[in-house]
């Protein structure tokens, strides 16, 4: 039911936000800015599964032509790309004080933006097909490249920002975060994977009330 | 470092006012396309009841 | 069928490269001469600035091109309203995928050829020590833009807004490819050995094969109507 689901995440949201300002502890080296942590680091990684999920309900939807694979791939691409806008608005607001600059083309930031505007993309091309079976096909085919991208992207861009340092560096080591500071994050991640699920189901049902309508 | 807590309450108000606002945009797109099921006549989504 | 497959494409690709010849690619030769003045305008005379530029505007003028270019790759259909015709073939239609993707690549790398010969001469850059690496580094770019632009170009014939959507969905999916190219070409000019870069040219093969892979398994479904 996708109220409760909508309910769930509202509750799960609180206890983040609890989380990130009442038990997580202040970080020592950024001080109070880190705490932007927990809404950027979740924010990423919903947005990677929202693309993930695009990248299967496209390949189910070419397989299958089932409009419930369309229209989830449809709703998740939409939420994936909220999500990344959230990602990289945070981003730029943790940058400010930490960095000194609203942006920087470090590697995190960078690819979420390719990212960003790889699915942006995908929206604009079903705005402009208006045939819905069209749209829902070219649309796959486009969520099946961008996915793959995604890995080329990744590695690109670490490499790029790297410099002449050998790829060594592609996996850096597990960083020693204390345990608190996981859980909180962990917590959040659970809040916005909730929400998410809430925002997929509730467009999921939007498409399909548009469809029926012939909207 | 200073303590920063003006970024960090812009952040999250960011958040919430993006979140929230999807979250109002879906809910009131909801409402226009099942005002229409609710006996008024089928008309575009949003189209003004008429008036009896 | 395999040979059926083949020698289709390379009648597709013949007559596609004869018939583009001589619009295509005159157009182009003369857009690369124009972006050679626009970025010394747009860079000034520092000849300095502009060496240290020359990776990024040599691949800044093939993407551009290239855009252009690849763009057109079903536009002779469109136009003469023979997109049906390419609904209705029989058969695997990745093959003319294929044909496509060959020309397309062939026509890049002449102008892209022409590119580099008109940068050298312009602004004096002796590029005769780094032609085998910059050879290798082309053909591997120019396959992934190809690629992928050949996927696209079919996947926006038919859209609305089409020279605004091609190179907005193309630009972005091909960032590896741009980064990766320019870093490679920066050390094959600075006279480095290609082993210094095997990394980023087993990115741009690995984007080659994954692309390539792609558009034979998807390009069937963007010709169904």
């Amino acid at each position: 039911m996708t109220r409760v689901l909508g309910w769930l995440a509202a509750l799960a949201l609180l206890a983040g936000l609890g989380m990130a300002f009442a038990v997580a502890p202040r970080e020592a080296t950024q001080g109070t800015v880190q705490r932007i942590m927990y809404v950027h680091v979740p924010s990423v990684w919903v947005a990677y599964c929202a693309f993930v999920v695009v990248f299967v309900a496209s390949i189910a939807y070419l397989a299958t032509r089932a409009e419930a694979a369309d229209r989830l791939a449809h709703a998740s691409a939409e939420v994936g790309v909220l999500f990344t806008g959230l990602t990289i608005a945070t981003g730029s607001i943790w940058g400010k004080p930490t960095w000194g600059t609203w942006w920087t083309w470090d590697a995190r930031l960078t690819s979420v933006a390719v990212l960003f505007v790889m699915y942006v993309g995908y929206l604009l091309l079903r705005g402009m097909i208006d045939e819905g079976e069209r749209a829902a096909r070219y649309a796959a085919v486009l969520g099946v490249v961008a996915a793959l991208n995604i890995p080329l992207v990744h590695f690109s861009v670490l490499w790029w920002r790297t410099l002449h340092q050998p790829p060594s560096l592609m996996k850096p080591g597990p960083s020693s975060m204390p345990p608190v500071i996981v859980r909180a994050l962990l917590v959040n991640f659970a809040a916005f994977a909730l929400l998410y699920l809430y925002f997929v189901a509730k467009r999921v049902r939007l498409l399909r009330l548009e469809g029926e309508a012939g909207a | 470092m200073g303590d920063n807590w003006g970024f960090v309450l812009a952040a999250y108000a960011l958040a919430a006012i993006v979140l929230t606002g999807y979250w109002r945009h879906l809910v009131r797109r909801e409402r226009e396309l099942n005002a229409p099921v609710a006996g008024h006549p089928p008309g575009a989504p949003g189209a003004p009841p008429r008036q009896q | 069928m395999i040979f059926a497959r083949r020698a289709w494409s390379v009648v597709w690709k013949d007559l596609l490269v004869e018939r583009r010849s001589k619009e295509t690619l005159n157009a182009l030769a003369f857009f690369s001469l124009l972006l050679l003045f626009v970025f010394q305008f747009a860079l000034g005379p520092d000849r300095e600035r502009l060496a240290a530029a020359l990776p990024g505007l040599l691949w800044l003028g093939f993407v551009l091109a290239g855009l252009l270019g690849l763009g057109r790759t079903f536009v002779l259909e469109r136009e003469n309203d023979c997109w049906e015709g390419l609904i209705l073939a029989p058969g695997d239609k990745s093959a003319i995928y294929v044909g496509k993707l060959a020309a397309n690549v062939t026509l890049m790398l002449v102008v892209e050829g022409l590119i580099l010969l008109l940068f050298a001469v312009f602004f004096n850059v002796d590029l005769a020590p780094a032609l085998t690496g910059l050879a290798l580094v082309m053909i591997l770019g120019t396959v992934g833009l190809a690629a992928v632009g050949t996927l696209f170009a079919a996947m926006t014939a038919q859209v609305r807004a089409r020279e605004l959507l091609f190179p907005v969905l193309l630009l972005p999916v091909q960032v590896p490819v741009l980064l990766g190219t320019v870093k490679a070409t920066e050390a094959v000019l600075l006279g480095e050995p290609l082993g210094a870069v095997g990394h980023w040219l087993g990115l741009l093969a690995a984007a080659d094969v994954i692309y390539i892979v792609t558009g034979l398994l998807t390009f069937d479904f963007l010709l169904e109507s």
